[in-house]
């Protein structure tokens, strides 16, 4: 494909509209106000039916899962997984909605995708079909808000060595403490996951790391009020406290301490997902830092004629507009593995990442030098998406980490 | 109950056409369901699902084979379409429109009610509802902001300068809405994905049995001889408040019959 089709033009249209009435003219609330981005995003998957289509989707898995584990417990062979013969094009639906929302609210993405991509693939990556039928529905279809909760102060890139988080046994239940930061949507979170050791006396490194389900208002669990940030301000992020949460074996996700590789493998299981997702979102800032920057180079005189007449500022947009046909084809690309249901290696999802995330800084900052004064006020809307670009290059991996994942991947091979 | 749109695709306002030499508007390339008629669609849509059952059919009519608009349309919930495509349509008037979307109408079984516009965005003649009905020969209710079906009668609220008056009629019959009746809806992604296989009909207008004489620029008994720019929109007048501004635009809005 090298463009999107007649069908995902007019999604693309429809979101768009969407975008133009609901989000543009409330976008100082968003931004700079305390309205929390959940009842528009809520509002978004009502209106096009995604919540419907999320819910259909998760009965068709569950379904197919309860049968595996019925004719298991029959002694039955369980019925095959329907083959893998792609999406027909249905990773588009989740792909242009993040473009379209990035154009004007990267932020609204990042809320939407840890909670219903993020928190509910962990726990349907590794939940039971009772953890999962509990939980994700409602994280799927946002009515309820989810974070994942992995970062500490302390452990970063090094999510896993560094971390102090603990469950310790009591009787049949856990106790759980520590202090997670940079949550996405902690602050307004109800449902939690949570990753830290089981502290059995042994030394840290050994410890095996697990994951649990908390409910917001547990005794123990305290939710901060949102941080302060340089850009994504309708994304709230924050903090959470746990001081001594107790919880039953119910809320460990798979409902066993055994798991593979220590548990150090899970958490890594969706990073196909959150990085081409990143690479939706820079292609979002960087067509309208783009647009915008073509609109004004070519209003805006100096010297006696339009800025676009000076090579300079030609470069800039020459330079804009490779970035914006490279990420758009990486995206493409995406969709068409998807739909022939073909997956990105890890090399491949990192080298998205690093790409697209770098290309996003870059043009939206080139976008602030081309706007000059103007581009440094938050009316003329490219600071914002400079200062939203900027985190694509740390969360999800820092840039750092992705060059190593590629590296890794390419040596191992 | 079966409800027909009579709905229009025209070239995209944001991105106005040219006029070819004869004045009329460039109907080349993408158009889109004029924003006018997705009132009509939502109105059609919400009487069926609350009638319990039944179809919203379309009825278009353009100078080419474009089906863009008529997928959004589709794509909010309408079954089908009937199109009237035929070259020979291009440079229509009113009365022309009338007669093939009548014609169109026809093909369609069981119409209870034919929903239009009140006028579209292009034209803006504001006559052809009322002239389908005429060919038809069926009664027409202009300007319905809000529509309610019950016992085959069409109750309408219908918009005067002053309020509204209520009207009734038994169907079938031929209602033009004004913007205000109801919200539409946007297109959900299963619609939107839906939309592409849903039938389109389309024909010409000698499958219509009408002669291509007595339809477009042939047959429609007018021309365009100029086209002038719209005047500039003049400035405010800006009043220095010292104290007696009110005064002046108590003034101004009496002058204006507003108050």
């Amino acid at each position: 494909m090298f463009e999107w089709s007649d069908e995902q033009m007019m999604v693309r249209d429809a979101v768009r509209q969407f975008i133009d009435r609901e989000i543009r003219p409330n976008i100082e609330a968003l931004e700079h106000g305390d309205t929390p981005p959940y009842d528009t995003l809520r509002k978004l998957f009502a209106t096009f039916g995604m919540d419907a289509a999320a819910r259909d989707r998760f009965k068709r898995q569950i379904d197919f899962e309860r049968a595996v584990a019925d004719a298991t417990e029959r002694g039955e062979a369980p019925p095959q997984k329907p083959g893998r013969d792609g999406d027909g094009g249905a990773s588009s639906l989740t792909v242009i909605p993040i473009i379209e929302l990035c154009r004007v609210c990267p932020g609204m993405v990042t809320a939407m995708g840890v909670s219903m991509g993020l928190t509910s693939a962990a726990i349907m990556a590794k939940g039971t079909i009772a953890q999962k039928e509990r939980w994700v529905p409602e994280l799927l279809t946002l009515e309820k808000v989810g974070a994942w909760a992995i970062t500490e102060p302390d452990s970063g890139s090094d999510a896993f060595g560094s971390m102090k988080a603990s469950a310790r046994r009591d009787g049949d239940e856990y106790l759980l403490n520590g202090s997670k930061t940079f949550i996405t949507n902690g602050p307004y979170a109800d449902t939690v996951v949570f990753i830290c050791k089981l502290d059995e006396g042994n030394p840290p490194a050994e410890r095996k790391v697990l994951s649990f389900v908390l409910d917001r208002g547990m005794a123990g669990l305290e939710q901060s009020k949102p941080l302060r940030k340089m850009g994504m301000h309708s994304s709230p992020t924050g903090e959470l406290f746990l001081s001594d949460v107790r919880v039953g074996r119910d809320r460990l996700i798979g409902e066993t301490e055994d798991v593979a590789r220590g548990g150090r493998e899970g958490a890594k299981a969706t990073f196909q997902q959150e990085r081409s997702g990143v690479a939706a979102m820079a292609l979002g800032i960087i067509s309208e830092c783009l647009e915008l920057s073509v609109a004004y180079a070519r209003d805006r005189v100096q010297f006696g004629q339009p800025i676009g007449e000076f090579q300079l500022i030609q470069e800039k947009l020459a330079r804009m507009e490779i970035a914006r046909l490279n990420v758009q084809n990486l995206v493409f690309r995406f969709v068409e593995m998807q739909a022939a249901g073909r997956d990105l290696t890890l090399a491949e999802a990192s080298a998205m990442k690093l790409y697209s995330a770098r290309a996003a800084t870059e043009v939206a900052m080139e976008a602030v030098q081309l706007f000059g004064g103007n581009g440094y006020m938050s009316e003329f809307r490219v600071e914002q998406l400079a200062r939203d670009a900027k985190v694509l290059q740390i969360y999800g991996g820092t840039d750092e980490i992705q060059i190593t994942h590629i590296a890794k991947d390419l040596l191992r091979r | 109950m079966n409800v027909v749109v009579c709905v229009k695709q025209i070239p995209d306002p944001a991105d106005p056409g040219a006029l070819e030499e004869d004045h009329t508007l460039k109907r080349t390339g993408k158009l889109i369901l004029d924003e006018s008629d997705s009132f009509g669609v939502e109105m059609a849509l919400q009487l069926v699902d609350k009638a319990g059952g039944g179809d919203v059919t379309l009825v278009s009519m353009a100078p080419n084979d474009e089906t863009s608009g008529l997928r959004t349309a589709l794509a909010m919930g309408a079954a089908k379409a009937v199109l009237v495509s035929d070259p020979a349509l291009a440079g229509a008037g009113a009365l022309d429109t009338a007669k093939v979307l009548a014609a169109a109408i026809g093909r369609v079984e069981g119409a209870d009610l034919i929903l239009a516009a009140t006028e579209s965005s292009d034209g803006y003649t504001g006559t052809v509802p009322e002239q389908i009905a005429g060919v038809l020969d069926l009664p027409s209710i202009t300007f319905a902001k809000h529509v309610e079906v019950a016992d085959g009668t069409v109750s309408v609220q219908r918009q005067t300068e002053l309020g509204y008056d209520q009207c009734e009629s038994p169907l079938p019959a031929v209602v033009s809405v004004t913007a205000g009746v109801v919200e539409p809806r946007y297109p959900s992604f299963k619609g939107i994905m839906a939309a592409k296989s849903k039938p389109v009909d389309q024909v010409t207008v000698a499958d219509l049995g009408i002669d291509a004489s007595a339809v477009g620029a042939a047959g429609a008994g007018q021309q365009i001889v100029e086209v002038t720019p719209a005047p500039e929109r003049q400035a405010g007048e800006i009043i220095e408040d010292d104290g007696e501004a009110h005064l002046k635009i108590i003034d101004f809005l009496d002058g204006l019959k507003v108050l």
